[in-house]
């Protein structure tokens, strides 16, 4: 049988963390059910947008996506509260929250709230935001002022970045490289590797490693399809999945070190990691109103998770490696 | 029209003057555009402007020619029922879809899918009644290229 | 097979080619067998159209039509007129210039076509010209219209592949004035074979001076537009949008001739105009989904290279498909049905995104003019009541010139990237 498998990206495993997924998933498939499913990927976004990805696997035109949240926003509101900013203290906590009691709540409630949907992970996009302009360095919060950053048309990221002092203005992701390189907007936000093969950096001086926020995909196969397959099946699909999101961090650390991510970026633009005050300031200055906006616009089931997400990232952060 | 020009100015205004930050001018000129586009596709139906090749069909007998033309008609008749019959369910479906932006679910916007393929297929059903395969050469517009 | 079957027997027997694009997309989802598929189309017709750059092209029309109405087109005629009128064919070389002038205001080469045929034909034809002469000269010079920018089909090709539309405004300009300045070459060289006329007397100084001072209004319009966009304080949407503006003001402040009743006139051509347009993308969403899930454009990619990886004749090929099927059907319809089949290929050889839109553009340009389905043809046509014919005849040696222009753009990459690059547009 076919698994269809559409996402929004180059189909080169190496280029990008959803085809490294993506190539992992298909080979673990086919290997472990010895060719009983077989998985025909559709990358490039050749049948639509990441948010027609999703109808696509609930009405089972196609059988599975990667889901980004900006996507999945529109069906499943709640994600918002991934949107937290300066959540995490590094990647590895990220891998904490998302494989912990955290993560199997928000894919039961997501499950749950859509019905149409099973949930079988939350792959690294590429790690987290950072934030790049063309008019000065920006360190400290108050060199945020003023300067008309693109985000997406997701709420809470403008609420955020208003937050900070910057404008916010949504763009079209077609024309925010035209859109910097005219000057109409001064900056962007998105992750390293997406910031290095945008080409941002021909039309960006200043990169900050904010870390801002992380936005994983979550990896999404209709349900019906689902529970057509076999008990075996289904455990070589979360099988698959494992390895899949193991996968997609592992490319996205390596593309950020490699000449391909930050250590590139360095040559072309001034890159500034933020000290541990400056950190805190923009903290201080963020936590609150999001969480203002999400009391104001989330449910309470969204508050609930929420709240368990403090919980969760507060204790990968404390928490090392093996200890 | 009006409606969309002065939406897209706010939105410039707004980056240089007001810096209010509206998110949403330009999400709505894309639906306001798409319900524009596709009212705009029925009247074209009413005047016959929707362009088609009439090289071959020119030089054909009048009695051949009153038939392709008639199967041609009730063929896009047909296009525009199936549009509606599954653009309902496209747009019900929206309702469990929220538009970020406005807060709000995306059924009125995609109501204008099935709205207009129902004005589309009165509009045929009319010219079919009117012309019944007679409508000469098949209008050629001004079209800017 | 079965869909580009009927595809064809659709266009044949006179179906409008969007409708033919849907009937032949629909019938692809009934192949695939399975209601599902068939809830499919509603949401790809909505996406298909969910692209904010689209907007460009009704408020490019709209500005066009209001610079049109109020007598914009007719002082730039006569600025063209008292600048090159002096020499042998100097009303050609007019209509040239003028093309240029016209192309900053509309992305539109059948308005240019229309809008010179109504009023530089039979001033020409006047002066001595044999018509089907002036006819092809206007010809010529109408695809200098969506050449330089505004550009309607860059608007599309920029939306639909995800390319900068103003990047491509910007490698449009150059290819243009080369457009003009060979036709212009063209004109020269035939005149004596040709008999053009000589005019009597060349303009003064001061008559330019005049002229030009009367057609600033209309010159700062291009200014408007580009350099709102090349430097940076617009998006091509928002730039046409003020173009809009624009000619509002000029149409209702300066020359106080624009009312009321016009202007919703002009509102309604401009909406059915793109309606028209509109059909057809919105269409195409769902039979491009098909041949997607097909793995269609791989399928002809791959046969395209089976026939040879050299990137010269890829290249080759493309030209000669849009050339080819840009005599038989419209231009924009071919850019939405072809460019994502296409458009792959040009990545495989390794062109530049911007280069390959402009060896697009151009292709599909020229091919406005080329029987038998030529749309700058048939206006010229229905406006002088010239045979097609006639003009194609006259029409030759301005076609292999423009012909040239292309190949030259189209293999020297420096050359079709210099103002891109230089505006750092692309690398
Ligand atoms: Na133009
Ligand atoms: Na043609």
């Amino acid at each position: 049988e076919t698994i269809g498998f559409g996402h929004d990206n180059k189909a080169d495993p190496f280029e990008n963390p959803a085809h490294a997924c993506t190539a992992v998933f298909a080979n673990v498939v086919a290997a472990d059910t010895n060719g009983e499913y077989e998985v025909e990927v559709f990358p490039s976004n050749q049948l639509g947008s990441a948010s027609e990805h999703v109808q696509m696997v609930r009405d089972g035109v196609i059988q599975m996506t990667l889901a980004s949240t900006g996507a999945m926003a529109g069906y499943y509101p709640r994600i918002d509260v991934l949107n937290l900013p300066f959540a995490f203290r590094n990647n590895a906590s990220t891998y904490k929250v998302f494989d912990g009691p955290f993560g199997k709540a928000l894919a039961e409630d997501m499950e749950a709230e859509l019905g149409d949907l099973v949930v079988l992970g939350f792959p690294d996009t590429g790690g987290f935001f950072a934030v790049t302009n063309s008019q000065r360095e920006i360190a400290k919060l108050a060199d945020f002022e003023g300067i008309r950053v693109r985000t997406m048309t997701l709420p809470s990221h403008q609420k955020i970045m208003q937050a900070l002092g910057a404008e916010a203005y949504p763009l079209a992701w077609g024309q925010v490289y035209s859109g910097l390189q005219t000057g109409v907007i001064d900056g962007q936000m998105n992750p390293v590797p997406t910031i290095s093969f945008a080409k941002f950096p021909e039309v960006q001086k200043y990169l900050t490693l904010t870390n801002h926020l992380f936005s994983p995909y979550t990896l999404l196969i209709n349900r019906d399809f689902y529970e057509g397959m076999s008990p075996e099946a289904q455990a070589t699909l979360h099988d698959a999945a494992e390895e899949c999101v193991t996968a997609s961090r592992g490319l996205s650390r390596i593309i950020e070190a490699s000449d391909r991510g930050l250590a590139g970026l360095m040559d072309q633009m001034e890159v500034t990691a933020l000290s541990a005050e400056d950190r805190a300031a923009m903290v201080e200055a963020t936590q609150p109103a999001f969480e203002a906006y999400a009391a104001e616009t989330l449910d309470e089931g969204a508050l609930t998770l929420l709240d368990l997400f403090k919980t969760e990232v507060q204790a990968a952060n404390e928490s090392a490696y093996l200890d | 029209m009006v409606a969309l020009v002065l939406d897209v100015w706010l939105g410039v205004i707004d980056r240089y003057h007001f810096h209010w930050q509206l998110p949403w001018p330009e999400t709505l000129a894309r639906y306001l555009m798409i319900w524009a586009a596709m009212l705009a596709v029925s009247s074209g139906i009413a005047r016959r402007e929707h362009i088609g090749l009439t090289t071959v069909i020119d030089r054909l007998p009048f009695g051949l020619r009153r038939t392709l033309l008639m199967i041609s008609d009730v063929l896009a008749l047909a296009l525009f029922a199936y549009l509606l019959w599954f653009g309902i369910g496209f747009a019900t479906g929206g309702a469990n879809k929220q538009a970020m932006i406005f807060g709000v679910s995306m059924a009125p916007f995609y109501a204008a899918i099935p709205v207009s393929a129902a004005v589309c297929c009165v509009q045929l059903i009319l010219v079919i009644l009117r012309d019944k395969g007679r409508q000469g050469e098949p209008a050629t517009v001004e079209m800017p290229k | 097979m079965t869909v580009a079957l009927i595809f064809v027997l659709l266009l044949i027997i006179g179906t409008p080619i969007g409708f033919s694009v849907g009937i032949a997309g629909v019938v692809g989802l009934i192949s695939m067998g399975g209601e599902r598929f068939l809830a499919v189309a509603p949401g790809k017709v909505f996406a298909g159209l969910d692209a904010f750059p689209f907007l460009a092209m009704p408020f490019f029309i709209l500005a066009g039509e209001i610079m049109n109405h109020i007598g914009i087109t007719d002082r730039l005629i006569k600025l063209a007129e008292v600048l090159v009128g002096r020499f042998r064919g100097g009303l050609a070389h007019a209509n040239m210039l003028a093309s240029v002038f016209f192309a900053g205001l509309t992305g539109s080469a059948t308005a240019d076509a229309a809008a010179f045929g109504r009023t530089l034909v039979p001033a020409m034809e006047r002066a001595g010209y044999k018509r089907d002469y002036a006819c092809a000269v206007t010809a010529a010079g109408s695809i200098i219209g969506p050449t330089i920018p505004p550009s309607g089909l860059m608007v599309v090709y920029g939306s639909l592949m995800g390319v900068s539309i103003s990047g491509l405004f910007a490698a449009g300009i150059l290819p243009g004035l080369a457009i003009c300045v060979i036709c212009m070459a063209v004109i020269a060289l035939g005149g004596k074979r040709e008999n053009l006329p000589v005019a009597e007397r060349g303009a003064t100084l001061g008559e330019i001076w005049r002229t030009f001072v009367s057609s600033l209004t209309a010159l700062a319009m291009p200014a408007i537009i580009l350099g709102g966009i090349l430097g940076g304080i617009v998006t091509p949407t928002e730039a046409a949008a003020i173009a809009v503006a624009y000619a509002l003001f000029i149409g209702a402040f300066v020359y106080r001739s624009l009312t009321f009743g016009a202007l919703l006139e002009m509102l309604i051509s401009t909406a059915r105009i793109t309606g028209v347009i509109f059909v057809i993308i919105a269409f195409a969403g769902i039979l491009g989904w098909w041949m997607s899930f097909e793995r269609i454009p791989q399928a002809i990619a791959e046969a395209v290279l089976a026939t040879s990886e050299e990137p010269w004749v890829v290249t080759l090929i493309i030209i000669a498909v849009l050339l080819v099927i840009g005599m038989v059907m419209d231009i924009t319809a071919i850019l939405i049905l072809l460019a994502p089949v296409l458009v792959p290929l040009t990545e495989t050889i390794g062109l530049d995104p911007i280069h390959a839109g402009i060896i697009f553009i151009l292709s599909l340009n020229i091919s406005l003019m080329t029987p038998p389905v030529g749309a700058c043809l048939f206006v010229l046509s229905s406006v002088t009541g010239e045979k097609i014919e006639r003009i194609t005849v006259k029409l030759v040696p301005f076609l292999l010139a423009e012909l040239g222009v292309l190949i030259v753009y189209a293999y020297w990459e420096d050359a079709a990237l210099l103002l891109p690059r230089l505006l750092g547009f692309t690398n």
